[in-house]
């Protein structure tokens, strides 16, 4: 037994090893990228964690940095302000990311559908707020929920309703839509790509079944796109981790809006005084987006089985 | 690797034959003070400069077209509150920030404890010394070294719509009394105006602290104070947290499009606010030119003090590798008439040396204010401003905590009170957490 394998083992060895020799120039490229703008500053910030400004008495000197370990951590993790940042991108992702895709995909299935009318039309037009960069469209929104500026607000008054967008309760709210209406389209482009890739003979068969319609799509389009809504989640879900663009912007009119608002907007606050506590805001976030992408691939692979 | 060498050797080497270029088609002007002759005749120091305020850019130009022996290259960067200030520190840790840029003196100290200032006492000659008056120098100084050159300071004024007060019949208020008298008769004759703006930016808040001796930071021996919540500080934001619910004051945010469009169409109708806010006024609400005046800022009873915001120093910053020629430039611009006159025009500074001071543009009248030759307001005023104020080691994180909880008071989240409490705590929080001394 062993003597007929190992040869053949030996040779696929090799093929292998040559291949990857063909394939190493081809990815230097890449490999370097990742390295120089990923690798390298994780590694940076990971160490730059681990030391705190050393400072004593009146502190009007440059400061030597002291290894103190994971006291940053401890600091940052004990931080009401930075901890209900995470707290609020957290429900902003909860509400926002299921509203958004939900939208995407039915828009998605309907401009798939035969019946559809228009379909080119509205395909741009869905996509055309992803378009935008994300600042002009906090921009645009910003000055709609201006108090003092917006025309909806006006007109709303006009008629005797009070409308405030940049509330403190109401600013998440605000944020969410901004986001729906900038990222549905991009999502729903994603799905919809797929849509396209199932075979016209399988929605025949159905149709000779009695299945069409919205049914149709529910039951068997939804399904075999299950993979590119899962990517689309996962995209969505490190999006709203990562916000910062529309809060920042919106902050122009609504000054409540606190400067941690989330948590790339509180490592930033901390940039320049304590790069080391930035470091480590920076580095639970990271864990933070890891673990959270990896419950929901956990989540979603678990039911594959009982299709 | 070493073809992008070549590459910048090459632009390099070009770069300085167009410098050369322009020098030696430039007149040859007075070559001012001794200093580093040796190489007037040669290839001139380039210097960077990075900095916002109006009238820089045209400053740096009137300097290159009369010296041969330094180039002053400004950039243009965004507001240090706004970014400018991360991206100078940033560039200082990466080496390759320029030698000069525009510090705000509230922010200075807080470059000096992170390291990023290059002491220059040893360069500022005492010709330059003798321009400038003690108190200047005090804002870019500590323990008897110079990292700076002072350009302008930020005394206050009441910056008013002379026709809107004299149409509600309203005199100008000369204490904060008055105003706020001025201000309930304003409101009774129209709800819809506002007497001023409550703003949401702490350093314009600052002001009205620093006027009535209301300390933020102070020393004892080696601990920090921190008193920003204090009963001095606490009688200010009662004040304008009175006026606000009084519906005197309006809260629309600091620099937003709203304010300026209030200012121009009379909604709100004075800002108490540095000389500088002239300048602003005057690019901002270019419709109501014409229409405002200046009076000195409403005094606390029993005190005649001025408060002052900004003043933004030139800054020699760590790492500068020609700190001497960087010297020379900084003290030209602040100090000689084709250097200052544009700052003045555009963004009207008002000169921290006493030769700009002095200057005749000084005593010309400026035709947004109706003429009005508001630097002999200024001028009567900058004797007064109240000489005890110090800033803290950690401003941006002062500075953001205060402007977060004064951006509550128009939704009624909090007061400004509680704006004060909340930057204390932050501020205290984050000295303790790198170690300084503090109570």
């Amino acid at each position: 037994m062993s003597s007929t394998t190992a040869p053949k083992r030996k040779r696929a060895g090799y093929m292998e090893r040559q291949a990857l020799t063909r394939a190493i120039p081809f990815m230097i490229p890449f490999a370097l990228l990742y390295l120089f703008i990923y690798l390298i500053p994780l590694c940076y910030a990971l160490y730059k964690s681990m030391y705190t400004v050393g400072r004593s008495g009146l502190g009007i000197s440059a400061p030597e940095p002291k290894f103190t370990g994971f006291s940053n951590y401890i600091n940052v993790l004990t931080d009401p302000v930075f901890m209900s940042s995470m707290g609020r991108v957290l429900l902003i992702g909860l509400i926002q990311v299921p509203v958004m895709l939900i939208l995407a995909l039915v828009l998605a299935l309907w401009i798939d559908m035969r019946t559809t009318v228009g379909k080119r039309f509205f395909r741009i037009l869905y996509f055309l707020p992803y378009a935008l960069p994300g600042v002009i469209a906090g921009l645009m929104w910003s000055f709609l929920y201006a108090p003092s500026l917006s025309p909806i607000v006006k007109a709303a008054e006009a008629i005797g309703i009070h409308l405030d967008f940049t509330s403190g309760n109401v600013l998440p709210f605000s944020i969410m839509n901004i986001m729906t209406w900038a990222w549905t389209g991009y999502n729903m482009i994603i799905i919809y790509s797929s849509l396209q890739s199932i075979p016209s003979e399988i929605m025949e068969a159905a149709a000779i079944d009695g299945l069409t319609g919205w049914k149709a799509s529910w039951k068997i389009k939804v399904p075999m796109v299950r993979p590119a809504i899962i990517l689309t989640a996962v995209f969505s879900i490190i999006g709203t981790a990562q916000l910062y663009n529309e809060p920042v912007v919106l902050k122009g009119v609504a000054p409540n809006l606190s400067s941690q608002y989330t948590p790339i907007m509180s490592a930033l606050s901390t940039l320049t005084s304590n790069y080391n506590t930035s470091a480590a805001k920076s580095v639970i976030l990271a864990i933070f987006i890891g673990a959270c992408s990896a419950v929901f691939f956990a989540v979603t692979r678990e039911k594959e089985p009982t299709k | 690797m070493s073809k992008i060498n070549k590459l910048m050797l090459t632009g390099v080497t070009s770069m300085a034959l167009i410098f050369a270029g322009c020098a030696s088609s430039s007149q040859p002007a007075q070559t001012p003070s001794e200093g580093g002759s040796s190489s007037a005749a040669s290839e001139p120091v380039t210097i960077d400069w990075w900095g916002w305020a109006p009238g820089y850019k045209e400053a740096a130009e009137a300097f290159n077209s009369s010296h041969d022996n330094i180039k002053l290259n400004f950039e243009q960067i965004t507001s240090g509150s706004q970014g400018g200030y991360d991206k100078m520190m940033t560039a200082v840790d990466a080496g390759n920030a320029p030698c000069l840029g525009q510090v705000g003196s509230e922010t200075f100290v807080n470059f000096l404890a992170q390291g990023k200032l290059e002491p220059i006492t040893q360069y500022v000659k005492d010709d330059v010394k003798s321009q400038f008056p003690d108190a200047a120098w005090k804002t870019v100084s500590l323990n008897n070294e110079i990292y700076g050159i002072p350009v302008d300071s930020g005394t206050m004024g009441l910056f008013y719509r002379a026709d809107l007060l004299k149409k509600y019949n309203i005199d100008v208020p000369t204490t904060w009394e008055e105003f706020k008298a001025a201000g309930e008769k304003l409101h009774k004759a129209d709800p819809k105006k506002y007497l001023v703006n409550l703003p949401t930016d702490a350093y314009n808040y600052s002001g009205y602290a620093w006027q009535a001796g209301a300390s933020w930071f102070s020393t004892e021996g080696d601990t920090w104070v921190v008193s920003m919540a204090d009963d001095a500080n606490k009688k200010v934001a009662d004040y304008w947290q009175g006026l606000v619910d009084a519906g005197i004051a309006s809260t629309f945010p600091s620099w937003d499009a709203a304010l300026n469009s209030a200012w121009a169409d009379g909604t709100v109708l004075t800002e108490v606010g540095a000389v500088w806010t002239a300048g602003i006024l005057e690019s901002e609400a270019k419709d109501s030119s014409g229409k405002w005046a200046v009076a000195p800022m409403p005094t606390w009873e029993g005190s005649d003090a001025v408060g002052n915001v900004g003043g933004s120093p030139n800054a020699v910053l760590k790492g500068c590798k020609n700190p001497e020629q960087a010297v020379e430039a900084a003290a030209w611009l602040s100090t000689n008439e084709a250097g200052l006159t544009p700052m003045i025009k555009e963004g009207a500074l008002y000169p921290a040396s006493t030769t700009g001071q002095e200057l005749s543009i000084m005593k010309e009248g400026r035709e947004f204010f109706g003429g009005q030759k508001i630097y002999e307001v200024f001028s009567a005023e900058s004797a007064k401003v109240n000489p005890n104020w110090q800033w803290g080691p950690l401003m941006t994180t002062t500075s953001a905590a205060l402007g977060d909880g004064l951006g509550k008071v128009s939704t009624k989240e909090g007061t400004v009170y509680d704006a004060l409490k909340s930057a204390q705590e932050a501020t205290i929080k984050e000295m303790n957490t790198q170690g300084y001394s503090v109570k």
